[in-house]
């Protein structure tokens, strides 16, 4: 009877976990634009949080798909993490970028604008990975006039 | 018989002679002729003579034609038709075009040369500085969020100050207590000590007003104008094309961040006049002044008891100064 038991509660949690991975895999990915990556150099992330693992740095202008998740009922997704991260597609890898990192337009980077004098600074891959960490620990906001 | 024969012979004599008479005549005219022709080119000689120069050039212009180089042939009548086809304006107009772009090429190459102006420039060489001091500062650190920003950018937009943007870095290092880098305008970057914060458990109205410090103090640019010299001044906004990078003068001047920040500090006047504004900024708000006077307090007695913060009166002189030149005078007359 106990190995019944068991059993069944063994079943049952396999069943669970099959339910809930199954769910997460149903909800579709589609791309909706193209966004330019808006800082020097910046990371992107497996979830959507400053600390989570970096999937891969991007440079300033680095165009990226942004994309949505439609999960089966219809509900759409584009905003995550308390609406400070996007969702994005850049080459193989799929993660997070912050929304205020991202533009719709092609920016003016400091390095397109200045291409001698950032590459004689000669940063080595030290300096490039500090600076894309570096815009994932500032804290930022804005002051503006409220009505 | 001999009549006959003597008759035969008569008129085969008148004949021959008649013959020869006839073949003399012409032969004769011709001569009359020739020199009647004679005579006439003797009167005609000048004419003459006129008329063989002008075949003889008709003929030296055609073996003329035949030897000639080509530039000797003259388009001069032709030029207006030329004109009227507007292949001379073209061919100008495509010579322009070349020159156009080769101009333009040699611009986008030597742009390419620019060094930044002071407007872009402070930003990225703050950020350049903190990128390069990232072990000793340490701020790449797993930190709660305090949502310093709301609470700041709050304090900014109470004193009127919008349309500023800031950016707030937390060091898990005591080397700096608190400052503002020099950055571009409308742009703030604020670095911020963990252990600073939490040693003198500051509240967040504390911290902005520690952050605003440092704000009015960075927007009097002692700062940026400890750190520029005439030499990157000069620099800032030319163009190094066929120089080599001065790599030199950057480095120069990113010790001079470390100078102020890590040893020198800010002077006693600078912190005065920073002192004063904030007096007169904050004295609207009484509440707000009590705080910025309790704050300074205990940032005083931090430095005092602390031998980790004993630095901290070098470069902000001094925290006990700072409460004499706002209290007010105790004497009334």
């Amino acid at each position: 009877m106990k190995t019944l038991i068991l059993l069944f509660v063994l079943l049952s949690s396999f069943a669970f976990s099959a339910e809930e991975s199954s769910s997460s895999s149903q909800m579709k990915r589609l791309p909706i634009g193209v966004r330019y990556f808006s800082q020097i150099m910046g990371n992107v992330h497996q979830n959507p949080s400053r600390y989570s693992q970096v999937l891969t740095t991007i440079s300033c202008n680095h165009p990226v798909k942004l994309l949505k998740e439609v999960s089966k009922d219809g509900k759409e997704f584009i905003l995550y993490g308390e609406d400070k991260w996007h969702l994005v597609s850049v080459g193989p890898y799929e993660g997070f970028v912050m929304v205020d990192y991202l533009s719709e337009k092609k920016n003016a980077c400091f390095d397109e604008e200045f291409p001698k004098f950032f590459d004689g600074l000669n940063l080595d891959i030290n300096d490039l990975y500090y600076w894309a960490r570096l815009y994932d620990q500032y804290v930022q906001g804005k002051s503006k006039v409220r009505q | 018989m001999i009549t006959s024969k003597f008759f035969l012979l008569i008129s085969f004599l008148f004949i021959i002679t008649g013959t020869l008479l006839a073949n003399d005549a012409p032969a004769s005219a011709p001569e009359e002729k020739k020199s009647e022709q004679h005579s006439e080119s003797k009167e005609g000689a000048k004419d003459g003579a006129k008329e063989g120069e002008k075949e003889s050039s008709k003929e030296g212009s055609k073996e003329g034609t035949k030897d000639a180089p080509k530039e000797l042939i003259d388009f001069s009548g032709i030029t207006d038709l030329v004109k009227k086809d507007g292949l001379e304006a073209e061919l100008k107009r495509k010579e322009e075009e070349s020159r156009k772009l080769l101009d333009e090429k040699k611009l986008r190459e030597m742009k390419r040369f620019n060094v930044p102006t002071s407007e872009n420039f402070w930003s990225f060489f703050s950020e350049y500085w903190l990128v390069k001091n990232a072990t000793v500062l340490k701020w790449d650190i797993h930190k709660p969020d305090f949502e310093l920003e709301k609470s700041l950018t709050a304090f900014l937009e109470s004193q009127g100050v919008y349309e500023k943007k800031i950016k707030i870095l937390l060091l898990d290092s005591t080397e700096i207590a608190h400052a503002a880098l020099p950055s571009n305008q409308n742009e703030y970057i604020f670095i911020l000590s963990l252990p600073f914060i939490r040693t003198l458990d500051l509240s967040k109205v504390e911290i902005s007003l520690l952050l605003f410090e440092d704000f009015v103090r960075v927007r009097r640019e002692y700062f940026k104008n400890f750190v520029l010299s005439k030499e990157l001044d000069a620099y800032l906004g030319s163009n190094f094309s066929g120089k080599s990078f001065d790599k030199k003068l950057i480095q120069t001047h990113l010790q001079k961040y470390n100078q102020i920040l890590f040893e020198k500090g800010f002077s006693f006047q600078d912190q005065f006049e920073t002192t004063k504004e904030m007096d007169v900024l904050l004295k609207n708000d009484l509440k707000m002044w009590n705080t910025y006077l309790s704050l300074l307090t205990k940032i005083d007695e931090l430095t005092k008891s602390n031998a980790l913060y004993k630095k901290y009166s070098q470069i902000y002189p001094s925290p006990e100064l700072q409460l004499s030149w706002l209290k007010p005078k105790s004497t009334i007359r």
